[in-house]
């Protein structure tokens, strides 16, 4: 039932994509959360967010960044110099992380100095803010425009708020289809697996989204659940990934992953654009709330909180904190979660990790096996009458 | 941590040993010739401070910058921690006491043997990462273990321009559960819309304080200070230019004074004085050197991208003399200001920052530009090879100083350099600066010891034939 979300989830290209772009569709590249999609629906371009998964070697990757760089955003390079994301037709770079902003220059000075032809005809640099105050969410509604005007401009599309009102109700109710999604995991026992709920919501990060909309509405009509009965159940958070074998890794045959907060995953909650809103202003609004990310500095106390609810509301035992080497963002703010939440009583295990192939998947297993012997013994613990 | 390490606050032993330092040359030349038989282990950073005429004022202003913080909550002030990257002036204007991590850091590294390994380790203790730079958490290890005097709030600016420095600041916030403020950098300078951001979000940024502070911003003592930094400007203006004849007119210290100085004490007389010294001695050898007289056998000169290196007794500094290489610049000692040289030569007036203290609107413009254009945060805010940004300073700075080539020393918890260095080298080196990366950690000898970096620097030096 979920093959098909495994095969696109786990590949740069799809078939959907070759389809819809034989057929003359725009497909544009993102790097990171804080983009809306809704803009690029509404233009009839497809989004992507940019993987970077199956690479074996970063030859060309470690010559452009440096040494001391998180290896997400080196497979995301080496992949766009070996031609990988040639569907592309453009992307757009955040500055979610310094090691993902350069990924700007390293895209276009490898070509340039490879004289590789990596770079897509279109490149955004779209700046969004660490913070939330009126006059940042006004800036955002300016990005939003800056990018509207470009995008059009080079590719000669027109823009209307029309659309861009339907693409908003579209996605909100694509978001409606994931929080059924997500409740399969909450429930207790959980009915899907992490890897499998991961699976699809990065297979949707990967394809036409109305195509998507209709893959979801049949499995949430036709799947039943599997009851993971007598599973440690685990809340995985930090480092971007799109990595369905690592989720794997760490549910193994005996946990399931039931929450999670990754940028790539659900994150925490749904929730919705206004679409009552001026179109824009509720977009930057909700991009800027919803994205549960340690960029937004400050904001710590309140992420902590809703971790702290989404513990009690999905039941969880224990939490896996994972940092990429050098994800510094992600690698502090573990720390500061790690501590609060022993505070409270509940069990952390805290990982640094490599992005890619996994190459350190047995020191993992070993850990988490490690940390899932102490839940049991929790349990044990917590259950004697 | 060592217990021992425990026993007394970091801050209070540096300033006992700054002042103590500074006092050195307060005797005879023979009294101070035998103090430094019975200070070994500060023997060497104390001569090579006072090699430079301004020394002596240099380690008195070290030392009342760590009176102010030590002595802060006894003279009924408040501390914030901040960052080199921001602009102290405000918190002068505020009767807000700075506690800037990395000059904390870089005192300590430069004064003892042991560096600050512990207080380094002590942050990975705490829950930070070990692979943040090393400038914040050299201090900030030892204020997370309380021994450092307590601080009342946190301002960054960082962010948009390196996630570690901000990250830092926002993880002890949370730590000590602290008031914290974030001033943002869009990616790019020269816009309207940039400007009027920037604006705002330091108008917040003062509201902020006045809230934490209990004062309000006096607006007389606000132009009083942007009026002295205009002065100090125009001083730094002056050695500018001093620094770009060949041979130094200057020791190869100045630019060390000059951005230590204007992070320290930016719009305050001290920072002045030490500026006015620096200018008399440029003055003098400039006179010396038009008269034909010989005053430094410089063989080479090298322009630093990005930060110098700061372990133990200014070794970087020792290296140089020793290799008869001139040093004039790196891109901390660049402020930006409209009359600055490179400004000035390559007409960037839309990127630089102007002063003016006639309204306090016109204050606040002024103040919030001049904080956006501190260093770093002006040029490695966006893309490096776009207008205004990395590469162009770069180049126009090496230039303008006639360097011989060019050295990037950083830390490798710098992603935001590590990032596009390479790319950035393989740019300057393409036009004509042979360009030398440095792998060493300027903040922690335990990363790459200094004999290995300087070995490699030295073999760069010969390879490249600038010796
Ligand atoms: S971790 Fe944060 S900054 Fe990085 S891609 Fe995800 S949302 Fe963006
Ligand atoms: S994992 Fe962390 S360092 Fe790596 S790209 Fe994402 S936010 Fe940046």
């Amino acid at each position: 039932m979920f093959e098909e979300f495994y095969t696109i989830a786990q590949s740069i290209n799809n078939e959907y994509i070759a389809k819809v772009k034989e057929q003359g569709a725009l497909c544009i590249g993102y790097t990171c959360s804080y983009f809306p999609e809704e803009i690029l629906h509404a233009l009839g371009i497809i989004p992507y967010r940019i993987k970077g998964l199956n690479v074996s070697s970063l030859s060309i990757a470690d010559a452009a960044f440096g040494p001391f760089i998180c290896s997400h955003p080196k497979c995301l390079l080496q992949h766009f110099a070996l031609g990988d994301y040639s569907f592309l037709d453009g992307i757009i770079v955040t500055p979610g992380c310094d090691s993902m902003r350069r990924i700007d220059e390293c895209i276009r000075k490898t070509a340039v100095n490879l004289d590789l032809p990596v770079v897509p005809p279109f490149f955004f640099h779209y700046a969004v803010p660490h913070k939330i105050t009126e006059y940042s969410v006004k800036w955002l509604v300016e990005e939003l425009h800056r990018f509207i005007d470009s995008v059009s401009a080079h590719f000669g599309l027109s823009f209307s708020y029309d659309k861009l009102k339907e693409s908003i109700a579209f996605y909100n109710r694509l978001r409606k289809r994931l929080e059924e999604l997500n409740a399969l995991r909450i429930h207790y026992p959980a009915r899907i697996a992490g890897a499998d709920a991961v699976a699809v919501y990065v297979a949707g990060l990967s394809m036409p989204r109305d195509r998507f909309y209709g893959m979801m509405e049949s499995l949430l009509s036709e799947y039943t659940g599997t009851a993971l009965e007598d599973r440690k159940r685990l809340m995985l958070i930090g480092s971007a990934n799109d990595d369905i074998d690592f989720i794997k890794t760490v549910e193994g045959e005996t946990a399931v992953v039931v929450a999670d907060t990754l940028c790539y995953g659900p994150r925490l909650e749904v929730d919705y654009v206004d679409e009552e809103d001026e179109p824009l202003h509720a977009l930057a609004l909700r991009y800027l709330n919803h994205s549960h990310c340690p960029r937004m500095y400050g904001g710590y106390k309140q992420r902590l909180a809703k971790v702290v609810e989404a513990i009690r509301i999905a039941q969880v035992e224990g939490v896996v904190l994972q940092n990429i080497r050098f994800c510094d963002l992600h690698g502090a703010e573990n720390g500061l979660i790690e501590r609060d939440l022993e505070k409270l009583g509940i069990p952390c295990l805290r990982l640094e990790r490599e992005y890619g192939p996994l190459a350190d998947n047995e020191r993992m297993r070993m850990r988490i096996d490690a940390f899932l012997e102490r839940l049991e013994v929790r349990r044990l613990v917590c259950e004697r009458p | 941590m060592r217990k021992a390490l425990k026993q007394y606050n970091f801050d209070w032993m540096l300033w006992r040993t700054y002042e103590a330092g500074s006092r050195l040359l307060a005797g005879t030349r023979q009294e101070y010739d035998i103090a430094l038989r019975y200070i070994p282990n500060f023997r060497d950073p104390v001569k090579e401070v006072f090699k430079a005429k301004a020394g002596q004022l240099f380690l008195q202003m070290t030392a009342t910058y760590l009176d102010n913080i030590v002595n802060a909550h006894q003279r009924g002030k408040k501390t914030c921690m901040t960052t080199f990257c921001f602009s102290p002036a405000i918190l002068y204007a505020l009767d807000i006491v700075p506690v800037t991590l990395e000059l904390l850091t870089v005192m300590m590294t430069f004064l003892y043997k042991r560096g600050t390994g512990e207080f380094l380790d002590y942050c990975n203790e705490a829950g930070f990462t070990e692979t943040s730079c090393s400038s914040q958490r050299g201090s900030m290890g030892a204020l997370l273990a309380d021994i450092g005097t307590p601080i009342d709030m946190v301002v960054t600016d960082s962010p948009g321009v390196c996630d570690t420095n901000a990250n830092a600041f926002a993880f002890f916030a949370a730590y000590k559960d602290l008031p914290f403020f974030q001033l943002n950098m869009p990616p790019w300078l020269v816009e309207e819309r940039v400007t009027e951001y920037h604006v705002q979000d330091y108008k917040a940024l003062i509201g902020f304080l006045e809230e934490q502070s209990g004062k309000k911003l006096d607006v007389d003592r606000l132009r009083e200070i942007l009026t002295e930094l205009q002065k100090q400007d125009e001083l730094i203006n002056e050695l500018e230019q001093y620094l770009s004849y060949k041979p130094l007119p200057l020791s190869v210290t100045t630019c060390l004074f000059i951005y230590a100085g204007r992070f320290m004490f930016a719009g305050m007389p001290i920072y002045t004085q030490l500026l006015e010294m620096l200018v008399n001695e440029g003055r003098e050898n400039v006179t010396l050197l038009k008269q034909g007289i010989n005053i430094s056998h410089e063989k080479s000169r090298g322009f630093f991208c990005y930060i110098d290196h700061y372990t133990h007794s200014l070794r970087l500094w020792q290296m140089l003399e020793e290799l008869n290489i001139g040093y004039s610049g790196n891109i901390l000692s660049h402020f930006w200001a409209d009359s600055n040289p490179p400004v000035v030569h390559n007409n960037w007036k839309e990127a630089a920052y102007s002063i003016k203290t006639g309204t306090l609107e016109e204050m606040l413009t002024s103040i919030a530009a001049i904080n956006s254009r501190m260093p770093m945060i002006k040029s490695i805010r966006g893309p490096y090879d776009s207008p205004y940004m990395w590469l162009q300073d770069t180049l126009a700075l090496a230039s303008m100083y006639k360097a011989d080539f060019i050295v990037y020393n950083g830390t490798p918890g710098c992603r935001n350099t590590w990032g596009m260095v390479k790319l950035l080298a393989q740019d300057t080196e393409k036009a004509g600066f042979p360009t030398h990366i440095m792998y060493a950690d300027a903040f922690d000898d335990r990363v790459q010891s200094w004999d290995a970096t300087r070995d490699r620097f030295e073999e760069f030096l010969r390879v490249r034939r600038l010796l």
